[in-house]
């Protein structure tokens, strides 16, 4: 790992020159909230902006894409058609995010549409100021070590700025002169009051500490079924969880023909037709049943295996869903035992 | 394609015809479905038309006359699938509901026109389920052009159609819109099929359910939602009925029955 | 089971794992009312031999412009060169499936899951019961031990069907019959043709006949329906025989089978990896491999 210095001045002129490897992109205002969009510059960007609706996931598997064209002879693969990105301005927790999806697509049977986008996705991380929904700081993904090509935290006079990968290291060399590695003490004083002030803005106090305990000691709770009354199914939550990677596949065929696609697109297991077999039977036809599979993933299964939960903190859930249905609220609503306002 | 051409036949009852004529629209494809297909009856479109047997009969509009049902029984005898296209066909559509008043977003005016419906009643308008067996349900209100040649590309080749089983929100969300209903005020997506794209949403309209329920709702949640957030019982119910029909008069019901509860 | 993944390992590396490759059918011919038996070989006839397979594992079928579903192979390996389904219609994909022709081609991925752990069960006496669909896997298990017939200690096969006319591969297994070195005990719920020779009864009756049996040294492989477990199980187990030594597949709702897909999961695991054989012990710790609901209160 190597850490860098860039005046923060210098930050337009490095995105400007960057372009040359791939389009640029950044979280940019629409409406009241912020989404990734493709900018020509830094002025386009809202960096101070906290979380974007969805999650960067939308560029490694994309809400619905073709897998495959298929004609009598076959499946062909389809590929090419990836643009190279660089992504601005991504969170910690969206990095952590993004190191849970590698594990699940880029492990024991690698998955090459995954692979081809994150191949051509560099991931230019920024720090970023917590707000009231912001909880990372209890999944402890409040900061990032791997994940990302370069991360750039913003120290007010200039950025300290992260080598994380051979390719952010390319990018750095196009610009060499905008970096330099004369480190000081005041830098490091400067890191270490950053990381303080940075860990006493969070308003959230969550806290996730024996949760995959409390999941099995509540597994019978009548909570499940007091959310589950409340739960429009309208799948929201997981498409906004930076963390949830089901889909669903269809064929689709040319009219007049038997030439077609394999089409994948992002599913939920909020919805009824999620765990529905053949012959009618439903492994999960109740809400309840589905809501608790969704935050036992997040909060017990995935600690079981892994030791960290697959929630990122990211507070996404908190933001969207119409009926308060979240980490927060549901982990709260099972260790009181009660489902709050 | 070794195999003949499927016959098809286009038919229309009580509604705006806006179906037939999103059909029409597909002028690109148009061509394409007349030459993949063998087209028996489609009288908005040509005027020869040929009944008999068919694979695959649309039907658009809701039922309501004794003649239409005399009809639409017999379309059912001569055809292989019947496909209810429309949100009309599919759940009764806003006539279902007695409210007459067929008024929704700017957006759909212009493929409507102003077509009136002063048929006469001899009964209420019901969905062609009620009366007849329906294979396949292609709501909207126009349905969505993409959505119907998808559907019907797949038919052609002898495959089974996939219309997507989730709500409008999920649409929404890919295209990644500000809740309206997060943000305090009615929107329909929660309990309306997908297939349209979110297209409402994304102007930041809300949506008003037109693509009819979907298959895993949970109005009464809504509807405690929507209360919490200051709409008055009656406001909620008038919205909800809109666009349902059939299906959604009986949770509609359920609806008032809750009011009720509350109350007491 | 992390065993059964030296078996994955082994073969080819694919690039890309979704990727089906075109099978040409065979022999397609109806086996009840609403079950067919497919066999199939590569339309690339060099990969024929190249496609290694555990009983009870599973692949992923693919009717071009239809879409997937994950079927058991039932034919066993120690057979190669074709594979053999029995597939029930159920829906879409299998009606489109069952509207192919012999010499049509279809998509084949595969294959997935643990299959059964063949290499434990070696030298031990085997216990295989089978009910309805669940005999596609079993037919593999029992094929193979009969192809390696000398590995195996007894092998006793129980078979129950509701009518003679729903029974599975019936001339086949009347056929086992005749062998000395196999149990094998069938029986029907009830039989309306006055043709059936064997027992009538569910398939629990056929337990009263089979006398002692070596429990600590049987694995059981048990495949059915969901009510065949609830009753089959209790009488499994009261045999003696260890619980993680009495094995079953479990159906979940799958779309990938290489565990990105999210559909199959359970827990922490993923039935298309992890499964789809489980042992009885797995079963009773976690709640959600047989669907026992919120409010089982039992402690098994
Ligand atoms: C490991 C495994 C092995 C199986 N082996 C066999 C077998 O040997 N013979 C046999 O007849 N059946 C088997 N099945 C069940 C078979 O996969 C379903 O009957 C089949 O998917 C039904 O598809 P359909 O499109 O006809 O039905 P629909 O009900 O129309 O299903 C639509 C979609 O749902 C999915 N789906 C529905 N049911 C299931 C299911 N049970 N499992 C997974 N996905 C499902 C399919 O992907 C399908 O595309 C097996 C299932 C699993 C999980
Ligand atoms: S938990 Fe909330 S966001 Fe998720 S499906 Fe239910 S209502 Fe929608
Ligand atoms: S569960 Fe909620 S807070 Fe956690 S990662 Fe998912 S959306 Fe973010
Ligand atoms: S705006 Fe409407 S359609 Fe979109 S997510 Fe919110 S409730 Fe659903
Ligand atoms: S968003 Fe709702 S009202 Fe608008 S077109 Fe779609 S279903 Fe109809
Ligand atoms: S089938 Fe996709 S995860 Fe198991």
């Amino acid at each position: 790992m190597m850490i860098l210095k860039m005046k923060k001045e210098d930050l337009p002129a490095f995105l400007d020159s960057v372009k040359e490897w791939g389009e640029l992109w950044g979280p940019v205002k629409k409406g009241e909230k912020v989404t990734y969009a493709k900018v020509d510059a830094l002025s386009q960007m809202d960096l101070k902006a906290t979380r974007t609706i969805i999650p960067p996931k939308k560029f490694l598997y994309p809400q619905r894409f073709t897998m495959f064209d298929f004609d009598q002879d076959g499946y062909v693969e389809r590929k090419g058609d990836v643009p190279k990105r660089i992504l601005f301005g991504i969170h910690p927790c969206d990095i952590h995010g993004i190191l849970i999806m590698d594990k699940l697509f880029l492990e024991n049977y690698k998955d090459p549409y995954y692979a081809e986008r994150r191949e051509k996705t560099l991931i230019l991380g920024h720090s970023c100021i917590p707000d009231d929904k912001c909880m990372c700081i209890a999944t402890n993904t409040d900061f990032i070590a791997e994940g990302f090509d370069l991360f750039f935290t913003d120290l007010k006079m200039f950025y300290l700025v992260w080598v994380g990968s051979t390719k952010g290291h390319d990018l750095v060399r196009m610009r060499p002169d905008l970096f330099s590695r004369d480190l000081d003490k005041n830098d490091i004083l400067n890191y270490t009051e950053y990381r303080k002030w940075k860990t006493a803005q969070f308003k959230s106090n969550v806290d996730f500490t024996g949760m995959p305990d409390v999941f099995e000691l509540g597994y019978n709770s009548p909570v499940w079924d007091q959310l589950g009354d409340k739960c429009l199914s309208c799948g929201q939550c997981t498409m906004v969880c930076p963390t949830c990677n089901c889909y669903n596949q269809v064929d689709e065929v040319e009219l007049g023909s038997l030439e077609g696609t394999r089409d994948r697109f992002w599913d939920s297991c909020m919805f009824r037709e999620y765990s529905l077999v053949a012959g009618g039977h439903n492994f999960r036809d109740k809400r309840a049943d589905r809501l608790r599979l969704w935050y036992t993933h997040k909060l017990q299964a995935y600690i079981g295996e892994f030791g960290k939960p697959a929630c990122v903190g990211c507070g996404r859930c908190v933001a969207t869903c119409p009926v308060d249905i979240n980490v927060v609220t549901v982990s709260t609503a099972l260790k009181e035992q009660e489902v709050g306002k | 394609m070794t195999k003949q051409s499927p016959k098809i036949g286009v038919y229309g009852f009580t509604g705006c015809a806006g179906d037939q004529l999103m059909i029409l629209n597909c002028e690109d494809q148009l061509v394409d479905i007349f030459g993949a297909t063998e087209v028996r009856s489609f009288v908005m479109a040509k005027s020869d038309n040929h009944e008999g047997e068919l694979d695959v009969a649309f039907v658009e509009g809701s039922i309501s006359t004794d003649e239409q049902l005399r009809r639409v029984k017999e379309i059912r005898e001569r055809s292989k699938v019947l496909i209810a296209i429309g949100t009309c066909a599919c759940h009764g559509g806003p006539q279902a509901m007695k409210l007459g008043e067929g008024k929704f977003d700017e957006m759909y005016k212009k493929v409507y026109g102003n077509a009136k419906i002063t048929l006469a009643k001899a009964f209420e308008a019901q969905p062609v389920d009620a009366f007849v067996k329906v294979d396949m349900y292609i709501p909207g209100c126009p349905i969505d052009k993409t959505e119907f040649l998808t559907a019907v590309a797949k038919l052609v080749a002898g495959r089974h159609p996939y219309l997507y089983k989730f709500p409008v929100c999920t649409e929404c969300k890919w295209r990644e819109n500000e809740c309206i209903l997060y943000n305090g005020k009615f929107c329909a997506g929660p309990l309306t099929k997908a297939g349209c794209g979110a297209i409402c949403p994304s102007h930041n309209i809300p949506c008003v359910g037109c693509w009819g329920p979907t298959d895993d709702l949970n109005v009464s949640a809504e509807y405690d939602l929507l209360k919490e957030k200051g709409y008055k019982p009656e406001e909620i119910i008038q919205k909800i009925k809109k666009f349902g029909g059939a299906k959604v008069a009986q949770i509609v019901g359920e609806l008032e029955k809750k009011k009720k509860e509350a109350k007491a | 089971m992390k065993k059964m993944c030296v078996v994955l390992d082994d073969r080819e590396v694919q690039d890309n794992p979704f990727q089906p490759d075109m099978w040409r059918i065979v022999r397609k011919y109806p086996l009840t009312g609403d079950v067919n038996f497919f066999q199939a070989r590569p339309v690339d006839v060099d990969e024929a031999l190249k496609f290694n397979f555990v009983p009870g594992q599973f692949i992923m079928m693919s009717v071009m412009g239809e879409g997937e579903a994950p079927f058991c192979v039932s034919s066993s390996p120690s057979r190669p060169g074709l594979l053999e389904f029995c597939i029930r219609k159920m829906g879409t994909m299998t009606e489109s499936l069952f509207a192919l022709k012999e010499n049509q081609t279809l998509g084949i991925r595969g294959p997935y899951g643990n299959g059964f752990p063949i290499e434990k069960m070696e030298g031990k006496d085997i216990m295989i019961v089978g009910g309805g669909m669940g005999v596609a896997p079993l037919r593999s298990l029992l094929l193979y031990i009969l192809d390696n017939r000398d590995k195996f200690g007894n092998v006793t096969y129980l078979h129950g069907a509701r009518t003679p006319g729903d029974m599975l591969f019936r001339e086949e297994f009347l056929q086992l019959k005749e062998r000395d070195d196999l149990r094998c005990l069938l029986t029907v719920d009830k039989d309306d043709t006055g043709m059936w020779k064997d027992k009538i009864g569910v398939v629990t009756t056929l337990f009263k006949d089979l006398g002692p049996i070596d429990a600590k040294n049987t694995v059981a492989a048990v495949c059915g329906p969901p009510i065949m477990y609830k009753f089959v199980m209790d009488y499994v187990v009261k045999l003696g025989i260890p619980k993680h030594q009495i094995l079953m597949t479990l159906e979940r709702r799958m779309k990938c089978g290489v565990g990105k897909c999210g559909h199959c999961a359970i827990e922490y695991l993923y039935t298309c990896i992890d499964g789809p054989v489980f042992s009885w012990w797995d079963v009773i710790h976690m709640k959600e491999l047989i669907g026992r609901g919120a409010n089982d209160k039992t402690i098994a």
